[in-house]
């Protein structure tokens, strides 16, 4: 077991690394290694050096982040809930932040460059706190077509609501680009914000994991090894709201990344949290990296939405989950 | 012969249950269906009532083929209660029996005079009439288990299938359960079948018992002639001390151990 | 006993919806008292009360009360098939379905936004958003298909395709003009604000038919209430059943989202409401949950209308902001 946790993180990394480097060399122009290297560690200011610098670099660093930490958002909320089909864009969170961002942009509610953050955060929590609340009130909620469909009862709303605000703000097209999901704004503040959140959101997931790993008996179970499993449910979704929020901020809606890479994780290492989750957060990233990857140079000079790729793979995985569901 | 079986082979989900299984359930006779978990006494069961299609073989229901009756021409001859029917949420005792007459209504029109007779036949026959304005989710277990008869008794049918009638509930409920279905047994002659995993209680109420064993029948006759050592032996894989009570007529299991302990 | 109450009900119903109609023939931002609506209607109002009243407002009323029929049938129908309370066509990739092809429809067929469709196009429109959500329900029906299609099955794969189809639609909005962009946006978002006799004529006869044979075979969703194999057992085919009433439901939805596009949450709070008030009989609610549904419809209409006056937000909008909490307390009730 320990054996095949270390290849596949051997290889995950090798596939990251790769990814970091192509998605720093590719672009509408494209740059050799050792330009790549010298807008880095000797910047003079030349035209390639800031290409690298302010463009490619933070781009990279971002779709790493956030597929990474999409991935352990999801992971976590499949612990908690006890279903491998959970996610926070299936369940409404994303979206919730969504709506909240726009709602901060229609309105300069929240001004300034970390307004959206704010706003996102706020969005996350509301609408992760509700779907926290409906798992854990009623016990046939526990009953997962209930709450996914009350999930995605409430991301639609979130998202027309969201949709009704930008057309009325006029901002109509700008949110349809957020809702699709992508890396166009890319600043060394957000990488920041970013990478303090994952560091932060990692070191306490792992310290949840084996808590988490317990749970997998059931409430029960759980309380008579001596874990409280509502209080580990409520930490857990205090990381995964940050994470949602985030994320949706730097880079819109993007969904399914939590749903497919646990999954794909899960069936090499088992439902071992400890080592699902770090290798969750390598493989969110390499999938992230390539996604935008594809999304820059598919249909170049246009930008794809890099939300539509990881849909394209994410729900024909989401089914094939759905149709072992027993009834 | 009230319900004859030839070379069935049913499956659930590609994976088979039963592999030509040949039966014959004698009428009005309570026939006791014993065996392991997963030995495919349910999927018998189901498939008997055609609410699981069969992969091979035919079902005979008094002389006709099964395959060439309609839903609702089964359900006027037989009724089935399967193992854990679903309770519609805020039903009442009698609307839930009045289901019973589904079978027998035509495409518009309401429940009719001889329907409510029926149906108040039905809950008098199970102890439920005085509950006949409560909700069905309101009720106990025992209580419950009585009202979903009723609702198979108001089909009117000659032959009644249960999946594991007195799973859940405690001794003295599972006696009352089967006294009652010996009572229409004796009373109505209905044919009844039942899948059971109490030996005592198949033995002191069957007249009739098959054993299954991974998809086949291992053993069938009267109690007297089939709880054996040897049978229970490769039935349940278990040493069981009988006690034949010649005045009862049938086998009391007293005390049983795993082999080879 | 009970037939009583249910009359009673219905009275009630019936007199609440009167209420919102009225109201809905009066506000606007032009305000009509009802002498002024009655003597339009008796022939004797001026041409800009006839032009009010028959051209504006009483269309987009009957519209309303269209639309929200077929919804309330279609979620109370999708809620007794699937078992599920929670179920109604928006969710299970129905009406996205629709949304997809009409989306597809108006990027690929009119050039001039903001401005009346070409009477053509305008009828097509029902057609094709029937066409799309059929489409997308035997999509869902084959990937939830497993010896029959299961209940729990069926929403969970309805769920997952209703996500592959908006991810689809919201990139096709991202290639569109900024008009037609707009245009399809108030139009998912759910609005009765092209509404014409036109529509009207058009979707009264299938959202009767349909209603009415939903009604007509009430007693087979009471019956499947009591899971497939009971049900089974007193001699429904559950199978065949389940499917002719999921083509039942999404034929009404696809009535319902051709001419007012996404309205969210009325299918599934017109039934809650019906069930809420007069139990479980299929032949009671059905019609219950189309008229709750209407009186929501016409009255959120009101509040769509008028609250930013002159600028109309889409009416969906205003039902869900009335639904959500109600939603909310549904997910959180009792034990």
């Amino acid at each position: 077991m320990k054996r095949k946790v270390a290849i596949l993180a051997a290889v995950g990394i090798l596939v990251l690394l790769a990814g970091m480097m192509l998605s720093v060399m590719l672009g509408a122009k494209e740059l050799s290694i050792q330009q790549v290297f010298h807008g880095i560690f000797g910047f003079e200011g030349s035209l390639d050096d800031q290409l690298v610098r302010d463009v490619r670099l933070p781009r990279m660093l971002l779709s790493v982040l956030v597929g990474g930490m999409l991935a352990i958002g999801g992971a976590l909320m499949q612990g908690i809930l006890r279903n491998p089909i959970a996610e926070p864009s299936v369940l409404g969170v994303t979206q919730g932040a969504t709506l909240a961002v726009a709602v901060s942009s229609v309105s300069s509610l929240a001004g300034g460059a970390y307004g959206n953050f704010v706003m996102a955060l706020a969005g996350a929590a509301v609408s992760g706190g509700l779907i926290l609340l409906f798992s854990m009130h009623r016990a046939s909620n526990q009953n997962f077509s209930r709450i996914l469909l009350a999930g995605t009862a409430m991301s639609m709303f979130f998202l027309s609501m969201a949709s009704v605000l930008a057309l009325v703000g006029n901002r109509s097209q700008e949110l349809a680009f957020w809702v699709a999901g992508g890396f166009r704004t890319s600043s060394w503040p957000a990488v920041a914000v970013l990478s303090f959140t994952g560091a932060a959101a990692m070191l306490v997931s792992v310290l949840l994991a084996g808590k988490i790993n317990l749970l997998a008996m059931g409430d029960e179970m759980a309380l008579a090894v001596g874990i409280l499993p509502e209080k580990v449910k409520r930490q857990t979704i205090m990381i995964v709201v940050p994470i949602c929020a985030v994320c949706v901020a730097v880079a819109g809606n993007i969904g399914f990344v939590g749903l497919f890479v646990p999954h794909i994780v899960r069936k090499i290492v088992g439902n071992d949290y400890r080592a699902l989750i770090p290798l969750s957060f390598v493989f969110g990233a390499a999938v992230m990296v390539f996604a935008d990857i594809a999304a820059r140079m598919l249909m170049a000079p246009y930008e794809l939405p890099v939300g539509l790729f990881c849909a394209f793979i994410g729900v024909p995985v989401f089914l094939m989950l759905v149709r072992k569901e027993k009834n | 012969m009230s319900i004859e079986v030839k070379n069935l082979c049913a499956a659930y989900n590609e994976r088979v249950i039963l592999s030509d299984v040949n039966l014959k359930i004698p009428k009005g006779r309570i026939t006791m269906l014993i065996g392991q978990n997963g030995c495919g006494k349910s999927t018998l069961l189901k498939t008997m009532a055609r609410i699981l299609p069969a992969k091979k073989g035919d079902i005979f229901l008094e002389g006709k083929n099964m395959a060439g009756m309609t839903k609702k021409a089964i359900a006027r001859r037989l009724a089935v209660l399967p193992q854990s029917p679903v309770v519609p949420e805020g039903i009442l005792v009698k609307e839930l029996v009045g289901y019973g007459r589904f079978p027998y209504q035509k495409p518009l029109s309401g429940l009719g005079r001889e329907d409510h007779k029926i149906i108040n036949w039905a809950m008098e026959k199970t102890g439920v009439y005085e509950l006949r304005e409560r909700k069905v989710e309101e009720l106990s277990g025992g209580q419950r288990q009585r009202v979903w008869l009723a609702l198979a008794l108001a089909q009117k049918t000659g032959v009644l299938l249960l999946d594991e009638p007195t799973t859940y509930l405690d001794m003295a409920h599972q006696l009352e359960i089967l006294e009652l279905l010996k009572k229409l047994n004796q009373e109505e002659e209905v044919t009844i079948v039942v899948v059971i995993h109490e030996l005592n209680h198949a033995a002191k109420f069957g007249d009739h018992i098959v054993g299954l064993k991974n998809g086949e029948v291992l053993f069938e006759g009267t109690p007297e002639d089939v709880i054996c050592r040897e049978n229970l032996r490769n039935l349940y894989e278990i040493d069981a001390v009988l006690v034949n009570q010649r005045e009862k007529g049938y086998p009391i299991c007293m005390d049983y151990s795993l082999i080879g302990r | 006993m009970c037939r009583s109450k249910n009359k009673k009900i219905f009275l009630a119903a019936c007199i609440l919806l009167a209420a919102a109609v009225c109201l809905s023939l009066t506000m606007g931002s032009y305000q009509m008292t009802l002498e002024e609506i009655f003597a339009t209607f008796f022939g004797k109002g001026n041409r800009l009360w006839e032009f009010t009243i028959y051209e504006s407002r009483l269309p987009r009323i009957v519209l309303a009360v269209i639309v929200a029929s077929a919804l309330g049938i279609s979620g109370c129908i999708l809620q007794a098939v699937t078992r599920n309370p929670l179920a109604e066509p928006g969710v299970v990739g129905i009406n996205a379905g629709a949304a997809l092809m009409v989306v597809l429809w108006i990027a690929a067929g009119t050039k001039a936004y903001y401005s009346v469709l070409p009477v053509s196009s305008a009828m097509l429109m029902p057609a094709v958003a029937m066409f799309g959500s059929l489409l997308s329900l035997a999509v869902v029906c084959a990937l939830s298909y497993k010896q029959g299609i299961g209940a729990i099955r069926f929403i969970l794969c309805g769920i997952g395709v209703n996500a592959a189809i908006n991810a689809v639609i919201s990139f096709c909005q991202l290639s569109m003009s900024k008009g037609d962009f707009n245009q399809v946006l108030t139009w998912t978002n759910g609005s009765l604000w092209g509404s014409s006799w036109n529509y009207i004529v058009l979707t009264i006869p299938p959202v009767l038919v349909l209603g009415g044979v939903a009604v007509c075979r009430a007693k087979v969703l009471d019956v499947l209430a009591l899971g497939d194999e009971l049900a089974s057992g007193v001699g429904l085919s559950v199978h065949r059943e389940r499917a002719f009433f999921l083509v039942l439901a999404t034929l009404l939805a696809a009535c319902a989202t051709a001419v007012a596009g996404n309205i969210a949450f009325l299918a599934l709070l017109g039934p809650q409401l019906a069930k809420k008030l007069a139990g479980n009989q299929h032949k009671v609610i059905l019609p219950l949950s189309a008229m709750i549904a209407s009186i929501l419809l016409v009255g959120a209409d009101v509040i769509a209308r008028t609250l930013f006056s002159p600028i109309e937000i889409p009416v969906g909008i205003v039902v869900s902001i009335v639904g959500v909490p109600y939603f909310i307390y549904l997910m959180l009730k009792g034990k």
